[in-house]
C-alpha cells in the first residue's frame, strides 16, 4: 500500500523523537530488575500530549515509535502501545512493544515469536488437559494458541498475575475456526492485543458452563477440544485486574488534520475518577448494552447498534447516496468521495438516552493511501449492519471506557463516555 | 439507495439464477426448508423462534457459541444467513452447496488488515462478516435466490 516505507519510517522516527525510553524500542529488551513496573516499561521517560508521567499513564502512539516498523509499514491509524511481561514470581521481565490498542476486544494476547525473554506456563483446563483459545475478529481474522499464566505491568502500575493468550497457530490441534489464525506478527499487523474493552473478562458467563462456547479448548498432547472455562481461568482485560485504577480507561489522542499526519501521539491513563490525573469534566455519559458493550447510532434515518473501536483503522458504517462504496479496483472496501464529505449522525446510549450529535468527515481513501501519512481522521469504509467507530473517532477526543460494573463519577458500567 | 440497490441485485439474478439452481435437499442456504433442521442439529443449538415477515419466514436458532437466523422463501428455499455470538460459525456447514465457491473466493480476496470487516463475494453468495469480540456478526445470502420485493436490508 505503501511505496515510501523507509522515508516515511526516518519522518515518522523524526517526529517522535525523545518519545520514547530505550527499553520500549523492541521486542527484544529483556530486563532483571523490579517488577515493580519502572524498570523497562515505557511510561516515565515517555512524553505524551499530556505530559504527565504518572504510573497510570502509558504513552500511546499511532503509527509511531511503538509500532513496529516491520509489521506497520502497510496499516493505517495503527495504535500501538508497550506492555512489560514478567515470569510469574520473578523480576525477569520483558517489554514488548508493536501492542494493538483495541477498545474493541477484551485481554492481552502476545506471539509466542515476540515472548523470548520470560518462561510461562499453562493453565490447566478443567479434567486434566492445557486451556488454549480460539479468537476470532470481525474480518474474519482469528488468534490461536495456549492460555499462559504471566505477570503483566501496565505502564507503571504494580504487575499483577494473570491468564494471556500466548499466540502461536502451530499449537496442538485448532478447531476447524482457527484453522487459518495469523501465523506471525507480519501476518496480523502487530506483535499482540491489549483489549481494554467494556468487560473484565473475555468470554464471561458464557464460558463458564457451556463447552461449545467457540472460544475456550483443553488440549491434552495435540488433541484440543472444546471446554467450558472458570472466569478466573479465562483471559481478562488487565485493567480490571489492577488493585487500583481498575474501573476503565481513558483514551487521549491529538487533533489531526483532515488530510493526515505522518504519527501521532497520546496516552492511554488507567482508572476513571481514581486518582486527580483522570477526573472526567465536560463528558456525556453513553450507558452500553451489558452483553454486547454496544449502543446506538442514527445515521440517515436508520438507527443501528454501534461501538467505539480503536482496533479498528477506519469509520465503518452501511454505504448510502450520501457515500458509496469506492469503486476505483482495489479500494471497494472503502469509501472514495470525489471531495470530503461532511456527515453527521446521534449517537445514543442503549435505551435511547442521553443522545448526541456527531459530526465527522469522510475522505478519498485512495487519496490518503497514495500519501505519505498513516494517521487518517476521515478514513471510512462501507459495512452492513452496524456502525463501527473506528480510531478516527477518537483522534481530538478523550474517550472514556467505563468497564462493566465498576462505578466512577461516570457512572456504572458499561458505558462509553465521551 | 435501498431501491438502486435492489435493482441491481435483481438484475444479477436474473444472470446467475440459470447458471446456479439450488439443488433440492442440501443443508443451509440454498437448501430446504428441512435443511434448517440439519443445520440446527448439526450446530448443536436449538430452535428459538419462527418468525413470519410476508414474503418469508426466519428459523432462528442458537447454540453454545452463537444465534443463527435462516431466511425461507415462500416457496421453501433458504435464501439468506445470518448470525451473530461469540464465534463465527463454521461455514462449511451453514453455505451448504456455496461452500466451496465461498472458499475458493475468500482465498482470492486479500487481507486487509486493521479493516473490521469482511466481505467476500463470488458468482453465487455473498458472505459478510463485521462486529467485535462477544458480538461477532455476518450473514450470506444468494443474490439469485432472494424472493422478488425483497430488499438486502432485511437480511440482518
Amino acid at each position: 500500500m505503501k511505496s515510501s516505507n523507509v522515508g516515511m519510517t526516518l519522518l515518522v522516527m523524526a517526529l517522535v523523537a525523545g518519545c520514547g525510553s530505550g527499553g520500549s524500542s523492541g521486542t527484544g529488551s529483556t530486563t532483571t530488575g523490579t517488577t515493580s513496573g519502572t524498570t523497562g516499561t515505557s511510561t516515565g521517560t515517555t512524553g505524551t500530549t499530556t505530559g504527565t508521567t504518572a504510573s497510570n499513564v502509558l504513552a500511546v502512539t499511532v503509527n509511531g515509535s511503538l509500532c513496529s516498523g516491520s509489521t506497520s509499514g502497510s496499516y493505517v491509524n495503527k495504535p500501538c502501545v508497550s506492555v512489560t511481561i514478567c515470569t510469574p514470581g520473578t523480576s525477569t521481565c520483558q517489554t514488548v512493544s508493536d501492542i494493538l490498542l483495541d477498545t474493541g476486544s477484551y485481554g492481552l494476547r502476545i506471539f509466542s515469536t515476540a515472548l523470548t525473554g520470560v518462561s510461562l506456563t499453562q493453565v490447566a483446563s478443567a479434567g486434566g488437559g492445557s486451556l488454549a483459545e480460539c479468537v476470532q475478529f470481525g474480518d474474519g481474522s482469528a488468534l490461536w494458541g495456549p492460555v499462559m499464566t504471566a505477570d503483566v505491568v501496565l505502564g507503571g502500575e504494580s504487575s499483577v498475575q494473570m491468564p494471556i493468550q500466548v499466540i502461536n497457530a502451530g499449537f496442538g490441534s485448532p478447531p476447524q475456526t482457527c484453522r487459518s489464525a495469523d501465523a506471525s506478527p507480519t501476518a496480523a499487523g502487530f506483535n499482540g492485543i491489549l483489549g481494554v474493552g467494556l468487560f473484565a473478562r473475555d468470554c464471561g458467563a458464557g464460558c463458564v458452563d457451556a463447552a461449545d462456547n467457540g472460544m475456550y479448548y483443553s488440549c491434552s498432547g495435540s488433541s484440543c477440544t472444546a471446554t467450558a472455562a472458570e472466569l478466573a481461568k479465562q483471559v481478562p482485560n488487565p485493567v480490571a485486574l489492577l488493585p487500583l485504577d481498575n474501573n476503565g480507561v481513558i483514551v487521549q489522542l491529538p487533533t489531526v488534520a483532515t488530510n493526515g499526519a505522518a504519527s501521532a501521539a497520546g496516552s492511554l491513563t488507567l482508572g476513571i475518577g481514581t486518582r486527580s490525573n483522570n477526573i472526567p469534566s465536560s463528558v456525556t455519559t453513553y450507558p452500553a448494552d451489558a452483553s454486547t458493550a454496544e449502543f446506538l447510532t442514527t445515521y440517515n434515518g436508520t438507527t443501528y447498534a454501534s461501538f467505539l473501536d480503536t482496533g479498528s483503522n477506519g469509520l465503518y458504517f452501511p454505504a448510502t447516496s450520501l457515500v458509496s462504496a469506492c469503486t476505483v479496483s482495489g479500494y471497494s472496501a472503502w469509501f472514495c468521495p470525489a471531495t470530503t464529505k461532511s456527515l453527521s449522525a446521534v449517537n445514543a446510549g442503549y435505551n435511547g438516552s442521553p443522545f448526541g450529535t456527531i459530526d465527522f468527515t469522510i475522505g478519498s481513501a485512495v487519496t490518503m493511501f497514495n500519501s505519505s501519512y498513516m494517521v487518517f481522521p476521515a478514513l471510512g469504509g462501507a459495512m452492513s449492519g452496524g456502525f463501527d467507530w473506528g480510531l478516527p473517532f477518537f483522534l481530538g477526543r478523550n474517550v472514556y471506557v467505563g468497564i462493566d460494573g465498576t462505578g466512577s463519577p461516570l457512572g456504572t458500567g458499561p458505558y462509553w463516555a465521551y | 439507495m435501498k431501491h438502486s440497490t435492489r435493482g441491481r441485485w435483481a438484475c444479477f439474478g436474473v444472470a446467475v439464477s440459470m447458471l446456479v439452481l439450488p439443488r433440492l435437499g442440501e443443508a443451509a442456504l440454498g437448501g430446504t426448508a428441512a435443511s434448517v433442521a440439519a443445520d440446527r442439529a448439526a450446530l448443536a443449538a436449538v430452535h428459538r423462534a419462527t418468525t413470519t415477515r410476508g414474503a418469508y419466514t426466519v428459523q432462528e436458532f442458537r447454540s453454545d457459541s452463537s444465534t443463527v437466523r435462516e431466511y425461507v422463501s415462500a416457496s421453501g428455499v433458504v435464501f439468506a444467513v445470518v448470525w451473530n455470538g461469540r464465534a463465527h460459525p463454521d461455514l462449511t456447514t451453514l453455505l451448504g452447496s456455496y461452500s466451496g465457491e465461498y472458499r475458493a473466493a475468500l482465498r482470492q480476496t486479500a487481507r486487509t488488515r486493521g479493516l473490521r470487516r469482511q466481505q467476500v463475494q463470488s458468482d453465487g453468495v455473498v458472505v459478510e462478516k463485521w462486529g467485535h469480540m462477544r458480538n461477532l456478526q455476518g450473514r450470506a445470502y444468494a443474490p439469485a435466490l432472494i424472493p422478488t420485493g425483497v430488499t438486502i436490508d432485511e437480511i440482518k
